[in-house]
């Protein structure tokens, strides 16, 4: 059962050595996590990653392929745009609260925000617009409702860049913090999300390969049976097959996870609403 | 698992249910995604379980398992970790994912592997 890659321990010191360095690096991990991605995967480019499964499995691919635009997604962009236009009693929307009406802002989420201390996702800034504006807030696992608003918000981002920051101590606290849980392991099968993307991307889990880590944060959200899932919702449904309670929906841990895997995108384009085989 | 034979995997699912009082077999086990969940990175010969096209862990077959005598066997499935500390298989025994006599089943599946 050894690991065929002894490079793995690097990965490993590299995830255990971080917390202790004064200040995390992460243009030193993703460049890291990228040269091992490269190594492992040399026909891949880092946007090829971004397919997931697909990157590694021909197969996969072609269904893929034949299936974009995804089934239901053109519905639920539609259905999202609804939601992101209509005006509140107060005559201003969710359109409103964002720079451009939203065009291009998902490419920049998660983002840490100095006014409150925290990492704020995408779903949070438009629950935070809909509570600055008395509206009920959407459950961010809903796919009628915020799977619909992400779906639009994120196709208005398509082939954009990637682009989360992390320039500030805090923000590199926010990045160490996630990358801390990326590498922990946990839940009844004793997995971190590092053990299987990392150490075996490209293998085959079951009847699907392993997506790596990079690129991770570009399709989203993924459309499986013709309703969205964001990352948040893949990441959640990942915990509960390590056998670990996943982290609520909209939880910091969540949060961190999805900033982290966000930062290993940068540079790479939003390819919003791809399909996925059903869950 | 959708290249699992059918008549295979119905009779394992009734016996992972326990159907007839009866206890999950080795192979059940093997390939249960809720228990073993083997199946999902080995590969085993053909007649032996499902064709799969998992390949994170090592095909299992007499060959591979030459050297692997019960007790190797039990420590290994109690906890990989101590063998291995990257390894990703989990620990079934340690984590109580199976009971002690489902790791015996599992071993006697193992070693009834051509």
């Amino acid at each position: 059962m050894r690991c065929p890659d002894r490079r793995l321990a690097a990965a490993w010191l590299l995830a255990l050595a971080a917390p202790l360095a004064s200040a995390a690096d992460p243009e030193a991990v993703r460049a890291e996590l990228l040269a091992r991605e490269r190594d492992r995967h040399p026909a891949a480019s880092p946007q090829d990653l971004a397919a997931g499964s697909a990157a590694f499995d021909p197969a996969r691919a072609e269904e893929a392929s034949r299936n974009r635009p995804a089934p239901g997604a053109a519905e639920a962009v539609e259905a999202g745009k609804r939601l992101w236009t209509r005006k509140f009693a107060n005559g201003r929307s969710l359109a409103g609260c964002f720079p451009n009406g939203g065009r291009g802002i998902a490419a920049a989420y998660p983002q840490y925000d100095p006014r409150v201390k925290r990492l704020v996702s995408l779903e949070t800034a438009i629950n935070q617009c809909l509570k600055t504006h008395g509206q009920p807030l959407m459950d961010a696992d809903d796919p009628a409702t915020m799977g619909a608003v992400l779906a639009y918000v994120r196709s208005l981002a398509e082939g954009r860049k990637v682009a989360v920051r992390a320039t500030t101590a805090a923000a590199r606290d926010r990045f160490e913090e996630g990358q801390r849980l990326y590498f922990t392991r946990m839940g009844q099968r004793n997995l971190a999300c590092a053990t299987c993307h990392v150490n075996h991307s490209g293998r085959i889990y079951g009847n699907a390969a392993i997506p790596s880590p990079i690129g991770a944060a570009v399709q989203w959200p993924h459309f499986r049976d013709g309703r969205p899932a964001s990352l948040q919702v893949r990441i959640r449904e990942c915990l509960g097959r390590m056998g670990a309670a996943p982290f609520p929906a909209g939880s910091e841990e969540i949060t961190h996870l999805e900033f982290f895997l966000a930062y290993l995108s940068n540079g790479l384009a939003v390819r919003a609403n791809a399909w996925r085989p059903p869950p | 698992m959708r290249r699992a034979f059918p008549l295979l995997a119905a009779s394992a699912a009734l016996a992972a249910a326990g159907a007839w009082g009866q206890a999950a077999s080795g192979l059940a086990l093997f390939i249960d995604p809720a228990r073993g969940n083997c199946i999902a990175c080995h590969q085993v010969p053909e007649g032996a379980g499902p064709a799969v096209r998992a390949n994170v862990g090592p095909r299992l077959d007499a060959a591979r398992l030459a050297g692997w005598d019960r007790a190797r066997l039990r420590a290994l499935l109690d906890d990989p970790m101590r063998a291995n500390p990257d390894t990703v298989m989990p620990p079934f025994g340690r984590h109580r994912i199976l009971d002690p006599a489902e790791i015996e089943r599992l071993i006697d599946y193992l070693h009834a592997l051509p």
